[in-house]
């Protein structure tokens, strides 16, 4: 006898989606189950980027149906369907799933060179991906992109991003001509803002980075009435000093009911790059043990590594510049578990509705 | 994950009727009827309220009878801003702060 796709199904829902830590049949994973004589086909689609290491589940998925009696061929597709955020029923960048920021109390933590290896590294496993280098008073995005001098080129009045490493991007910077320090205040910042996420002609994204500068100000607090947020990522250092600093942003975020997506510890140690002894140069475990005290997760740690610097230098983010570095594989897992965190906030947000009832009109007219 | 605090002020359904009722049903189930006029009363712009003191500087009874709410926008993922017969259209009302002035029965004995 050929096996049921209720057989099939109840079989999958031994199997727990590590992030979720629930089924993949609640979840609502399995798809397209076809069964013909002992041949079994289905699809598993994920909420996010489809990362190396989902392919454990594809193979506890095969073995498991392939365990079931009447079945002798199984083929598992894995497929991506980046879910995005619905805040309210209308979306202020119309083909864009989430909006993160990336935000730090201070400056100098490395926070755009997180955004760009974030923004590359999700584009890596297939997300479309957009990145807005928000820092009006120091861009830094367009050097490590490697693409520092272009010049803007505009359709229907709306600007094209740039395009490199499978990234879109933006910089704010590109609004100012020439070396000139920007000397912006609020309402001057409050339209750059605008002009740089609203007025781009993005197309369909799976996620949008906004790198924020360091602190709270004008361009936080624009960015927050301007869109709805998924959430956002805070960059921090080991030192406690920074840590005090970066939990003030959190606490902005939290006031205006951005959701915390998690937190990085960037500069974590040092891999010395002629013995690669492990130095920690700011004292190590307090972003973790802070992220814990708020329930905040813990996104994962950063080494310094001369390599990252090196190739950010030279438009090349670690991540695809090598793959196989250890700072490179850290980026890796925090990619991982920001998509994770995205599509868990996303699982369990529901929208807000708006309805407008027009005016009811006591008055007809009858001729 | 969703503590108390968090419910009482993330609206589930938010309903314009017409030009004068705000309905916000929130995720925890409370209805806050406000009428346009009072929201506009209520007004948390720095125009309308002194920005050191938190004191109200506007006058509620300057505000006509008569006023009209003409549009409900969402601000970010936080709030709400409404454009008022009377031009005005500055303020930004907080999730939270919604919540707080609800002008139910019930909200107001507390």
């Amino acid at each position: 006898m050929p096996v049921t796709e209720k057989e099939i199904l109840a079989a999958l829902s031994r199997i727990q989606d590590p992030d979720f830590h629930k089924d993949i049949v609640t979840l609502g994973f399995v798809d397209h189950i076809a069964v013909r004589d002992s041949k079994v086909g289905f699809e598993i689609v994920l909420p996010m980027p489809l990362f190396p290491v989902k392919e454990k589940m594809r193979e506890e998925a095969a073995g498991i149906v392939k365990g079931l009696s009447g079945v002798s061929m199984v083929d598992v597709k894995m497929k991506s369907e980046v879910t995005g955020h619905a805040a309210t029923d209308r979306a202020a960048i119309p083909g864009v799933k989430n909006i993160v920021a990336i935000g730090s109390g201070k400056g100098g933590v490395g926070k755009s060179t997180v955004s760009a290896n974030l923004a590359v590294g999700l584009a890596k496993y297939g997300a479309k991906v957009g990145l807005v280098d928000g820092d009006i008073y120091g861009p830094t995005i367009p050097i490590m992109m490697g693409a520092r001098t272009e010049e803007l080129r505009q359709r229907d009045g709306r600007i094209i991003p740039i395009e490199a490493h499978g990234v879109k991007f933006m910089s704010m910077g590109f609004l100012a001509t020439g070396n000139q320090p920007l000397i912006w205040r609020g309402p001057m910042a409050h339209k750059a803002v605008q002009e740089s996420l609203l007025n781009v002609d993005w197309g369909p994204l799976d996620y949008l980075i906004v790198d924020m500068p360091p602190g709270t100000g004008d361009v936080h607090l624009t960015l927050v009435q301007t869109v709805a947020l998924v959430g956002a990522v805070i960059v921090s250092t080991p030192q406690d000093v920074g840590l005090t600093i970066s939990m003030k942003t959190f606490r902005m975020f939290e006031q205006t009911k951005v959701h915390p997506l998690g937190i990085i510890e960037n500069m974590s140690y040092h891999i010395c790059s002629h013995c690669g002894e492990r130095e920690e140069i700011f004292g190590h475990g307090m972003v973790a043990q802070e992220s814990e005290r708020l329930k905040v997760p813990f996104l994962g740690e950063i080494p310094l590594d001369i390599a990252i610097r090196k190739y950010a230098d030279q438009g090349m983010p670690i991540v695809i510049a090598d793959p196989e570095a250890p700072s490179a594989k850290a980026y890796l897992e925090i990619i991982e578990r920001l998509a994770a965190q995205i599509s868990i906030r996303n699982y369990y947000s529901k929208p807000i509705q708006i309805i407008e009832e027009p005016e009811p009109n006591p008055k007809t007219f009858t001729v | 994950m969703t503590n108390v605090q968090h419910t009482r002020g993330t609206p589930a359904i938010i309903k314009k009727q017409g030009n004068k009722t705000l309905l916000i049903t929130w995720e925890d189930g409370h209805v806050s009827p406000y009428s346009f006029r009072y929201l506009r009363q209520n007004c948390p712009c720095a125009g309308c309220i002194d920005e050191w003191t938190s004191a109200k500087t506007l006058n509620p009874g300057s505000i006509p009878l008569d006023l009209e709410g003409l549009k409900v926008e969402p601000v970010g993922g936080y709030g709400l801003s409404f454009s008022f017969s009377d031009q005005h259209a500055t303020g930004i009302y907080h999730f939270d702060y919604l919540r707080e002035i609800c002008p139910c029965e019930l909200c107001r004995k507390r």
